[in-house]
Formats: structure tokens, sequence, C-alpha cells
């Protein structure tokens, strides 16, 4: 199961770039609507979006469906992080122990599995 | 909480019982062959929901605030039990149960502990809205 878990962990980092990605295009000046959307990095990040529920099909071959939402919780860990590091975004330490439970309840709940 | 706001947070909940079930139609997708018809219809499905996921979602953030809708994604977890339980018969062990639970105050934690989320100024909450 691991490596599908993975596979799984994987398309929930993608699909957190992509939010980044498109976050990334949203602070961009565009000269119109149609170029809000159909310019490389939102048609990019969708294609990484599209990836991710791949990545989700696949792993969902083995992980159990009790399992599949809670790992892909690690989702709020990534943004956390690629915010930091690509949008400069702060990480309070609320948010900081919010990210710490999260990986706690994930260790729990793989525990149980 | 008013009449309206009442009426969209059940227009979420709906929601994310429908983003949550398309993890029954991934799992379904598992006992076909990779590309096989079957698998593609199944993914195609799945996508779709996603489709109707990301603008159904937008209208949400519109009415409610993002800290309750994010919040109340944390939801999925109790769902993916739920599924198991019922779809696939899987064992719900209480290790499950309370890492769910887990999860969930951890997800309120992240959410609250943002401060463009947390309501501290309106102007960013529009922002963040705006590129959601």
């Amino acid at each position: 199961m691991l490596k599908y878990a993975l596979v799984m962990l994987t398309g929930t980092f993608i699909a957190s770039c992509s939010q980044i990605i498109l976050k990334k295009a949203a602070e961009k000046e565009y000269p119109s609507k149609i170029a809000e959307y159909m310019n490389p990095m939102v048609i990019g990040a969708y294609f990484f979006f599209f990836g991710a529920s791949l990545c989700s099909v696949l792993g969902y071959k083995v992980v159990p469906l009790s399992i599949g939402p809670i790992l892909e919780a690690t989702g709020y860990i990534w943004v956390a992080i690629l915010g930091k590091i690509f949008l400069s975004e702060k990480i309070s330490k609320k948010k900081a122990l919010g990210l710490v439970i999260i990986i706690v309840g994930i260790i729990v709940a793989a525990m149980g599995a | 909480m008013k009449k309206e706001n009442i009426k969209w947070f059940i227009i979420l909940h709906i929601i994310i019982v429908i983003i949550s079930a398309s993890s029954i139609i991934a799992k379904a997708a598992g006992k076909y062959p990779f590309l096989s018809f079957k698998w593609i219809l199944l993914y195609g499905c799945v996508v779709a929901i996603l489709g109707f996921y990301a603008i159904a979602w937008q209208q949400v953030i519109k009415h409610l605030p993002l800290i309750v809708a994010y919040a109340n994604k944390a939801v999925t977890t109790i769902w993916g039990l739920v599924w198991g339980l019922m779809i696939t018969h899987e064992q719900i062990t209480l290790q499950k149960v309370i890492g769910a639970a887990i999860v969930i105050v951890g997800v309120y934690f992240v959410v609250s502990g943002d401060e463009d989320v947390s309501g501290k100024s309106e102007e960013k909450i529009e922002e963040v809205k705006n590129n959601a």
C-alpha cells in the first residue's frame, strides 16, 4: 500500500504546486479577461491539476477510501510551505501548530489503516 | 445565522459530499485496467466532478467567509470514513476516527491562523477570494 499512498501524496503535492502557480498568475495584470485564463501559467497550472487527479485515481487502486482524504490533507502543509517559499506568505504560530496537528492526525490514522 | 447563510452553508456541504463522493468513482476506476474504456470513462467523471467543484466553490466563497468554507471542507475526512464503511466495507478503526478528528482540528488551526483569511482585513479577504 505504501507505493500507492506515495503516488497519492505526490498527487497532493502536484495539486498544491498548481495552486501556487494559479495564485502567481492571479497576481499579474492581463490585457483581457480571456488572457487571464488563456496564458501559459494558468494552462500549466491546470495541466498540473489534471496530473494530480490522475495520481489520486491511481492511488485509490489500493489506498482505502477511509484513508485517501486524510492523506490529501497534506495539501494544507504543501500550500503553506510553497506559499512561504514562492509567495513570501507568513506562517503564523497558530498555522504552524495546525500543520503539526495535521501531521499527527495523518500518522494516527495511518497506524489504524 | 441568517437564512441566506444557512442556504449557502447547506449548499457548501452538498458540494463537499459530491467532491468526497468522487473518491468512490476514483476507487471504482482502480478496478479496471489503466486506460481501458471503463477506466477512461470513470476518470472522466472524476475530472468532471472536479470541474463542477471548481465552479461551485467560487460561488460558495462569494457568500460565505473563506475560513468557514475551508474549515468545513475538512469534513471530507469523515465522509471518507463513511464511504469506506458503506461502499468498500473497510474496517473503521478507532485510530482512523481519531486521526480524522485530529486532522479536522489541524485544518481549523491552519485556516484560522492565516491572517489573510481570518477577518483582519476585508480588502485582503476580497483579494484571496478573487485569487482562489
